[in-house]
């Protein structure tokens, strides 16, 4: 898996924050339109896109896109 | 393999029960109602029965089975098993089951088991009390199950506050050589149990007189839940449910060659609406087989999938011939997937207690 294309979808989930600005060192928690719910969306989108079951925590302990990207990449 | 083929047992009916009291999403005080609309989306739950004070899940699940009795005219003596499911129950010791056992009125001559489950609860008690009456002995069994679950929920809580609701249900099982097989998928995911689970005040880690305080105080809604150690891993939860139960009812399909295209209805646990649309999804069900009673009685634990049949098929279930796959999960983690079918069945229309 590739991390360009792993930012491109983990951007997808969002409606109001311009793809631009999520890169692979933006920490996702600070973006005005995180949420809980966008939270559910990128847990979906890494099962169906990757086929991998990632846990709360692997949200919880990653700041950065890159940092969860690894996350899902040592699971797949 | 936690694989379960169970002959010679129908499903003869299924009944209800709420609480008359409705808490409305967009009343949720610490909403705004932006955010009461956007929660509404997502969880699909707009409104929920509550219990009041007073009233429990063996109060629930008494009218559903006296209703479902009286509309089967079965007589309490033909009754030969009674099998409770819950997680909140009446008393700290005594089962809900002897409790029901003696308010219906049930013989002596009556077997009594009490299952303590979550959202998987239905299923799971399904397994056990068909695999009972399967024998041939026991002719008739009441699977009776409900929680007032949201008496143990904190009012400030906001994942849980605008999700659950209460109910109590009953399922009535005879001895039938006529009919179709029940078979089951089940299995248990423990080591991510924890996202799920309430430790304080049983026997590992009782009260004390500080946290107890504390616990009323979270119960009664006033405090605030900010640092609540206990609280749902909303989030691992839900990853749970969108990858475990479609690899369930697939494998259910596959090891018992049903065809899912042939399935009238799919009754998922009606954890909440994003969930149940990605399950469906997954498994390509097109949506009007996949009923919902989530907008009007929001996530009721065990009792989602009798619920759902209940408010949402009444027509179907009591009309005509069904092919139904049941799929509930949760606590544990667990899960457990059912394929049934059913011909015309006794679906009372759903009670307010």
């Amino acid at each position: 898996m590739e991390l360009k294309d792993f930012i491109q979808n983990f951007a997808d989930q969002f409606d109001e924050t311009d793809a631009s600005e999520i890169t692979a060192t933006t920490e996702f928690k600070n973006l005005n339109e995180w949420s809980s719910l966008i939270a559910l969306s990128v847990i979906a989108m890494v099962d169906e896109e990757y086929d991998v079951t990632i846990k709360g925590d692997d949200i919880r302990n990653s700041q950065t896109v890159e940092d969860l990207f690894n996350a899902v990449k040592a699971k797949a | 393999m936690a694989f379960l083929k169970i002959e010679n047992v129908a499903i003869k009916g299924i009944s209800a029960c709420v609480p008359p009291l409705v808490e409305e999403n967009r009343d949720i005080p610490f909403y705004s109602l932006e955010e009461a609309e956007k929660v509404i989306e997502s969880t699909g739950v707009e409104r929920k029965h509550i219990v009041s004070k007073g009233i429990t899940a063996s109060d629930l699940c008494l009218k559903a089975c006296e209703k479902l009795l009286e509309e089967l005219g079965w007589e309490r003596e033909s009754i030969d098993l009674i099998c409770n499911v819950t997680q909140t129950s009446d008393y700290t010791n005594h089962p809900n089951v002897f409790i029901l056992h003696e308010k219906l009125g049930l013989k002596n001559d009556c077997m009594s088991l009490d299952l303590y489950h979550g959202c998987p609860g239905w299923v799971v008690g399904l397994s056990a009390a068909a695999s009972l009456v399967s024998h041939g002995t026991i002719k008739r069994a009441l699977l009776v199950d409900g929680d007032n679950i949201t008496s143990v929920q904190y009012g400030q809580d906001r994942e849980s506050r605008p999700l659950f609701g209460d109910a109590g249900t009953a399922t009535a099982l005879e001895f039938d050589e006529h009919a179709a097989p029940l078979v089951f998928q089940t299995g248990t995911n423990s080591v991510d149990g924890v996202a799920l689970i309430h430790k304080k005040g049983g026997m590992r880690e009782p009260h004390t007189l500080e946290s107890y305080e504390k616990e009323l105080g979270w119960l009664s809604g006033d405090v605030s839940t900010e640092g609540v150690e206990d609280l749902m891993d909303g989030m691992s939860v839900f990853s749970f449910g969108i990858s475990t139960p479609p690899r369930s009812i697939k494998q259910l399909c596959e090891h018992y060659d049903i065809n899912i295209d042939e399935v009238d209805k799919l009754v998922l646990h009606q954890a909440n609406l994003f969930m149940v649309n990605k399950i469906a999804k997954k498994l390509k069900m097109p949506a009007d087989k996949v009923p919902s009673c989530l907008k009007d009685y929001g996530n009721t634990t065990s009792t989602s999938i009798p619920l759902t049949i209940v408010t949402q098929c009444q027509d179907d279930y009591s009309g005509k011939k069904q092919k139904t796959i049941a799929c509930a999960f949760g606590t544990g983690l667990a899960w457990a997937s059912v394929y049934f079918e059913t011909e015309r069945i006794t679906i009372p229309s759903i009670i307010s207690y």
